[in-house]
């Protein structure tokens, strides 16, 4: 199936998402989509599958104009869409997941549970229909996304940055996947901003940047350097360490944590790691492997059932989070609209949360509004935190500023210790990029950090040491300098390293 | 938290532990009957009172449970109700039984859209609306009752009787014989033949319509498209939206149905409850619904099972004299309570073990130190149930993922 999209805009207040986008998708093949966030794929993906429709230009299937005012439409047209965060239900089955608005098909009964045995086998893919989706792992939800897609009859697949979540093993596997379909006649839209992926994978390739299409490129003849130019009109940054600034002071030590919770299941065992100053260890694993609960023990949000935690020669395992913090760690969370920023508060107000019993947040045993936003003012400037200004609330900003925003809070008040979660986790390259610097900096300036990502080159880039964890235990310590991306990926799925 | 799996053989055992459970609560009540010799507790007389008053929360529960699943919390079912029991009261009087019926579903259902209106299409706070829709439900009832029923032959400002209610059936030979085998006092035998003959025994066509609507709700919410899609929507709109479900749609169908559910549950106060209207007839059945909803883990048969005990205390509480009889029932409870202890700390749940473990000996302190239970006591016996149930279930319970949740088209991906 051929789609063309032509002089495609969306506007939404006070931005432009979209506008002269032009995009051809040949039959039988796969697209690539590159671009840095906040690019605009996204947007125009939503609008080819009708989630929101184009206040310009026109999408042509096959030669016929069509006009998509809901995804129904564009289901009906062949096309369907995975997106990156998963659109299923958690709590209903995989089938109910899969005939979930196609009911008309082949019914929701014993048909449509054969329907979906059969192309669950046609591709490999391995799925029980009558599982909860609750209880699948990522890669296993992305194939029920691509049966759903496929159960409806899409000769068109797009695919929103689909290996994001995956480890290497797995995107080989969806890779493998996305062969056949492309063999068994299906068009494949793959967005992504891992150029390495689009060259392996892509048969053509189109670039966006500020919201419209700059270029297409030949992955037979491209480079990583020409896209990355295309993408960002610049270098790509990569994370990479100075010189070695390690010296033999432990910051942390952890010894022989374990975590149990109620039900009895085992989330941490038996761990033991130091880091020390001017060091920065990277814990590698696949997600829900315990590295959540592994800082979440070192901050005091959860009590460690076994083990003690000395942070510079003080015991703090049974210490509050607040008490912690004092005692100098700083802490970028995973998550950082759970746990980094109050969204609908200011970023004066966000500044003292973390720090509301040290200055310059407070003045006595009262709140220093003064003091809150003049500090906030440094960070803006020293951390280049994009805002209007410091009553904004954290919400109007980007992820890559909040992130910012974040770090350099959290690098005030003089830490010795720098807890990072997925610190460019969601962010654009440029955002990245001074993120590495700063967590860099700190390096040099003698915190000891810890580091937990998904991104397994920020992991080797950054790390001095890694430790693999796997369902709680460290089962693997590996040299950032020898490890490749792959080794490390074999490690982390407990395959022989 | 915790997970279910849904294997068969999971579902077979769970099924067989429901009625090992079930066993053991009939022959705890049926020994608790024997020793404390009241033998009130079991008499169709009684089950018959309690099960009318079950079926008002049954219905409350089940018009919650349809908007719920859909993700819209109906606080409102309160307001619907009282609006139902106007509703079944002027058009019973004017058009005859069945048109009351349909008026009070109508009246609730008006209700719902209301609700639906500001939860769906403004996106207000779904407490806030519902909290809303019950007073404007009790202001509303109490004009309508002043302006219409005043005039009217058996009518005052704030009350009516006399119009038509629909028919009552008892099953014959079944009812009699059952009754007589009640009589006998026999362990275990009579107590069960006690509910038989309570439900066939001058049954009304209403209650017999609520339990098949148990059924109904059951069959429609998952074994059917429609269903699907609009648990869908209570689960997980945005995957819904993009799956080309109309969520908007679904949502109001479901607080439409929900508001008509009430509707029927003030139709069955003010129809077979009791024969007559009175302005703020319901006296928060409503809530206790939701709370039935709640327990009953927002299936159609769990609230059937909440809602049947909620209206067990709800029925005694209306017995005469009938302090001796929830004194019996206090051993009851502190029985059950220790039973359920005993099986939460086999199960390794200490903490919980320790504190239901507590109330019950709690409860069987109380029990030896009164002969008798003050009847102001008696009318609070249902929501004190509901704080019990609540407090000791809540962990186990699982609500629909998005219920509650503000949705907004055009925000998926």
């Amino acid at each position: 199936m051929q789609v063309e999209l032509r002089g495609i805009a969306k506007r939404f207040p006070g931005v432009i998402a979209n506008h002269d986008v032009d995009l051809t998708i040949r039959a039988g093949a796969v697209h690539a989509l590159i671009g840095e966030n906040g690019a605009g794929k996204s947007t125009l993906m939503k609008i080819l599958y009708g989630v929101q429709g184009a206040d310009d230009g026109t999408i042509v299937v096959d030669g016929r104009e069509r006009h998509f005012s809901s995804p129904t439409d564009a289901i009906e047209a062949g096309i369907g869409m995975v997106f990156q965060h998963f659109m299923l239900a958690d709590n209903l089955t995989v089938l109910e997941n899969i005939v979930l608005g196609a009911e008309k098909m082949h019914g929701i009964g014993e048909k449509a549970r054969g329907r979906v045995r059969e192309i669950s086998a046609e591709f490999g893919f391995d799925i029980d229909p009558d599982v909860r989706v609750a209880e699948l792992g990522v890669a296993a939800r992305q194939r029920v996304e691509i049966l759903k897609v496929l159960y409806r009859g899409a000769r068109l697949i797009i695919l929103d940055e689909p290996t994001a979540v995956l480890v290497p093993q797995e995107v080989e596997v969806l890779f493998a996947n996305l062969r056949e379909l492309v063999a068994s006649g299906c068009s494949v839209l793959f967005i992504s901003h891992k150029l390495d992926e689009v060259l392996q994978i892509a048969d053509d390739i189109t670039v966006m940047r500020r919201g419209t299409t700059v270029g297409t490129a030949d992955p037979a003849t491209a480079t990583r350097q020409q896209l990355a130019e295309l993408m960002v009109g610049a270098e790509l940054p990569s994370p990479e360490l100075s010189a070695d600034t390690v010296t033999d002071t432990p910051v942390l030590s952890l010894r022989s944590i374990s975590l149990v919770d109620d039900t009895g299941r085992t989330l941490l065992a038996d761990l033991d790691l130091t880091i020390h100053r001017g060091e920065i260890v990277g814990i590698a694993g696949v997600e829900g492997n315990g590295q959540t609960e592994l800082v979440e023990v070192i901050m005091g949000m959860r009590r460690a059932t076994e083990g003690s935690i000395v942070l510079a020669e003080e015991d703090i395992t049974r210490l509050s989070v607040r008490k912690v913090r004092e005692r100098g760690v700083g802490f970028i969370p995973e998550d950082r609209h759970r746990h980094g920023v109050v969204l609908d508060f200011s970023l004066w107000e966000n500044r003292i949360l973390g720090h509301q019993t040290t200055a310059p947040a407070v003045r006595g045993p009262l709140l220093s509004p003064g003091g809150a936003r003049r500090d906030a003012e440094r960070i803006i400037d020293a951390y280049d935190v994009r805002t209007p200004s410091v009553h904004t609330t954290a919400r109007a900003l980007s992820g890559g500023n909040q992130q910012k925003f974040i770090v350099g809070r959290e690098m005030s008040g003089d830490p010795i210790l720098l807890l990072a979660s997925h610190p460019t986790r969601g962010v654009d390259v440029g955002a990245q990029a001074a993120i590495w610097d700063h967590i860099r900096r700190a390096r040099q300036e003698g915190l000891g950090v810890l580091l937990i990502s998904a991104d397994l080159d920020e992991l080797i880039g950054l790390s001095d040491r890694l430790e693999v964890i796997l369902r709680g235990h460290f089962t693997a310590q590996l040299d950032p300098r020898e490890v490749t991306a792959q080794e490390l990926g074999t490690a982390m799925t407990g395959g022989a390293a | 938290m915790t997970r279910t799996i849904a294997s068969p053989a999971a579902v077979r055992q769970v099924r067989y532990l429901t009625w090992i459970v079930v066993l053991a609560v009939l022959i705890t009540v049926s020994l608790v009957r024997v020793l404390t010799d009241q033998n009130r507790m079991t008499t169709p007389g009684t089950l018959r009172l309690a099960l009318i008053a079950a079926c008002p929360i049954l219905l409350a529960g089940l018009g919650g449970l349809w908007a719920e699943r859909a993700g819209i919390v109906n606080i409102g079912l309160e307001g619907q109700m009282l609006l139902g029991t106007w509703g079944a009261a002027f058009f019973a009087y004017h058009f005859g039984a069945w048109a009351g019926v349909a008026g009070a579903i109508a009246m609730g259902a008006l209700g719902g859209l209301l609700h639906g209106l500001a939860t769906v299409t403004f996106g207000v706070d779904h407490i806030i609306s519902g909290v809303a829709i019950n007073i404007i439900g009790l202001g509303a009832v109490g004009y309508l009752a002043q302006t219409f029923f005043d005039g009217y032959e058996g009518g005052g400002p704030r009350n009516l009787s006399g119009y038509a209610v629909p028919r009552e059936v008892t099953i014959p030979g079944i009812s009699s014989a059952a009754r007589w085998v009640s009589e006998q006092r026999w362990f275990l035998i009579s107590d069960v033949a006690g509910a038989i003959a309570g439900v066939t025994t001058r049954l009304s066509l209403l209650t017999i319509l609520a339990l098949l609507l148990v059924a109904f709700t059951a069959w429609v919410l998952w074994r059917t498209p429609f269903g699907l899609r609009l648990r869908s929507c209570g689960e997980s709109p945005q995957a819904a939206e993009t799956l080309g479900v109309n969520v908007y749609l679904y949502k109001y169908i479901a607080v439409v149905i929900s508001g008509g559910f009430a509707g029927l549950g003030g139709a069955y106060l003010a129809m077979v409850a009791s024969s007559s209207f009175t302005t703020g007839q319901t006296n928060g059945r409503g809530y206790i619904g939701l709370a039935s909803m709640i327990f009953g883990n927002w299936n159609p048969t769990g609230v059937l099972a909440s809602s049947l005990m909620f209206g067990y205390a709800d029925g005694i509480s209306l017995l005469s004299n009938n302090g001796p009889l929830v004194h019996a029932i206090l051993l009851l409870l502190a029985v059950l309570l220790l039973g359920y202890a005993a099986l939460k700390f086999r199960r390794g749940e200490r903490m919980t073990a320790y504190v239901v473990a507590g109330i019950a000996v709690a409860l069987f302190a109380w029990y030896l130190a009164v002969d008798s239970v003050p009847s102001d006591f008696t009318g609070m016996t249902p929501y004190i149930l509901t704080l019990f149930v609540l407090a000791v279930a809540a962990q186990r319970l699982r609500m629909p993922a998005a219920d509650g949740k503000p949705y907004r088209k055009g925000q998926a991906g």
